[in-house]
């Protein structure tokens, strides 16, 4: 037994390297200039921290700033919309799957189910020619129609194994109180179940943020692009200093780590309980 | 016991339970509306955005359909004769099978020892769970240019730190040449990604492990090392098969990391990168059809495979 504390202190150790090193030289490179950021051997911590790149990436006006400050625009607009009408639909439809009885709930589900098995891209061409035939390419409805149907699935499932673990007899003493079935779900369900939702909503926003081949295909310019497509797009031109490319990574992984950092609690029994059961 | 019979809605006296049992038979007969209203808008979203297209794409890869080169016409197996004569696609199938032989090993061997490492509590265990799973909460995309940091060949910090370990004399290229290496440095992005994950659903697989197994393993004087093989690794076998399909879904699709650190060359090129090249720049849809067909028939029918290998009920 007292192998335990040292294996566990390797296992710890590992854990803050693996996720915090490629996060760590980000940020250091990021913060030097590029003639710094290109020495031999490298600068293991910025000799003169400046936030240059970051001002070339937000400031001022030219292809760069711009495409920057519309593309994040464009992903919170994407994103809080998408999450918005996932969180609203998915709770409906779980309160209905977890308590209520009807025609086809089996078969509903089940397919519901099926489709988080396959692949998003499985779905990728279709959708594509299906939203260009509506002339919803490159519009925001069609990137937040496809994000709904992509998360749906899997924040139904999350929420409805939170509503079935809510004990029933509170709903019951509401109906027999004489609270009509709306209101139980309104007054007493969704209060109840507003850990499961938070869940539900930040992994949602997550996986929106993260989203890079779907809105490729379907933004074809700034007007929709999210920041991952314009960081793509930025890394693809020649002349852009690694440096310069190392603050844009920092920039859009800002949200999520401050995401994680203050809600990692919802998001971890929003995954289990959608995963394990 | 009919529904609905007319003798029934004669009042039961006495029989409570029969009556209410009368009463819910007979609650059917009207429709209740207001599932269906729950439901119907989740029911629109999957038909019509997940079930038709995929029915589009089961369809159409027995078509010919190129947006340059009409009409469409039914071609049997046309599309799938000329994706297996394609040297690219067949070299992004070589590629994709590495992959996920690397990242399913990787995150699976990964996910197990962090999973392990927060079995018991310890101070700041909560803290080191937050920072586990930043990388999975973060956008592939960026994580390879955040990773293109430490395989750079002129400015990477692995060049740099081996060179200050005098392991290495002269920086090396890590990326675009080596066809193993490329895919290798590649799918340590998207193991970065997917590992944190796969030590979640180990992990919760383990803290429903009783302890007194663990003490009655200790009594009978079993090592650690032995207790981790006969108690942890048995009983932690479902956690480990959901997060190998995980895994296994994420690698057989991966897009993002080699498209951001390889770009098209062949040396990391996976096939939905194939796909989207395919459909999306020669604009041959029922190519592109055929071959998101065979990733998603491929996908399911691995992931079956690990589960039915894998998971085993687990009674405790």
């Amino acid at each position: 037994m007292k192998r335990k504390p040292w294996g566990r202190r390797i296992g710890i150790i590992f854990i803050l390297a693996w996720s915090l090193v490629p996060l760590y030289w980000a940020l250091n490179t990021s913060l030097q200039t590029d003639a710094q950021a290109s020495s031999k051997p490298a600068h293991y911590l910025p000799p003169t921290p400046t936030l240059h790149n970051y001002r070339t990436l937000l400031q001022g006006v030219g292809d760069i700033p711009d495409a920057m400050r519309r593309s994040t625009v464009n992903i919170f607009i994407e994103c809080g919309a998408a999450t918005i009408v996932t969180v609203v639909l998915s709770t409906m439809a779980a309160y209905a799957f977890a308590r209520m009885k009807f025609r086809g709930r089996g078969i509903l589900f089940y397919a519901v189910l099926a489709t988080m098995a396959f692949p998003a891209y499985t779905t990728l061409i279709p959708l594509y020619k299906i939203l260009s035939n509506f002339g919803l390419v490159n519009t925001y409805t069609g990137i937040v129609l496809v994000y709904v149907s992509g998360f749906l699935p899997l924040a139904t499932w999350i929420l409805h194994s939170y509503m079935s673990s809510l004990p029933l007899a509170i709903e019951e003493a509401g109906r027999v109180d004489g609270a009509s079935r709306i209101q139980v779900l309104t007054h007493i369900v969704l209060p109840l179940a507003v850990p499961g939702i938070i869940s539900t909503a930040i992994i949602t926003f997550l996986f929106a943020w993260a989203q890079f081949l779907f809105p490729l295909v379907l933004s074809s310019d700034l007007s929709t692009q999210p920041l991952t497509v314009a960081i793509a797009a930025l890394q693809g031109r020649h002349l852009v200093p690694f440096s310069l490319l190392s603050a844009a990574g920092i920039y859009a992984v800002a949200v999520p780590a401050v995401i994680v950092v203050m809600l990692n609690r919802y998001i971890v029994n929003g995954l289990l309980s959608g995963s394990v059961k | 016991m009919t529904v609905g019979a007319p003798h029934e809605n004669a009042p039961e006296v006495g029989d409570s339970r029969g009556s209410l049992r009368a009463a819910r038979k007979r609650r059917p007969k009207r429709v209740d509306l207001l599932p269906y209203a729950l439901v119907s808008p989740l029911a629109l979203f999957i038909i019509l955005l997940a079930l038709v297209p995929a029915g589009f794409t089961i369809v159409g890869s027995f078509y010919r359909v190129q947006a340059l080169n009409p009409p469409n016409r039914f071609s049997g197996l046309d599309n799938f004769r000329r994706l297996w004569s394609d040297t690219a696609v067949r070299e992004s199938i070589g590629n994709t099978a590495i992959y996920v032989v690397v990242g399913v090993g990787l995150s699976t061997l990964l996910g197990i020892a962090m999973a392990v490492t927060l079995q018991h509590r310890f101070r700041g265990r909560s803290v080191l769970i937050a920072i586990l799973i930043l990388p999975w909460a973060l956008p592939g995309v960026v994580e390879g240019i955040v990773w293109s940091g430490i395989w750079d060949s002129n400015t990477g910090l692995l060049n740099s730190a081996l060179t200050s370990l005098h392991m290495i004399n002269h920086y090396q290229v890590f990326l675009g040449q080596h066809r193993l290496l490329t895919i290798f440095a590649i799918e340590m992005v998207q193991v970065w990604q997917i590992t944190p994950l796969s030590a979640l659903l180990v992990l919760a697989a383990l803290q429903n492990i009783p302890s007194d197994l663990y003490e009655a393993g200790n009594l009978d004087g079993c090592s650690s090392w032995s207790a981790f093989r006969r108690i942890t690794l048995p009983l932690v076998r479902p956690g480990v098969a959901i997060a190998m399909v995980q895994a296994v879904i994420a690698t057989l699709n991966v897009f993002d990391q080699p498209y951001v650190l390889n770009g098209a060359a062949p040396t990391g090129a996976s096939v939905t990168m194939q796909t989207y090249f395919i459909s999306f720049q020669n604009l041959d849809f029922g190519e592109g059809y055929a071959l998101s067909l065979l990733i998603t028939l491929v996908t399911l029918v691995i992931s079956f495979m690990v589960v039915k290998l894998v998971y085993r009920q687990v009674e405790f």
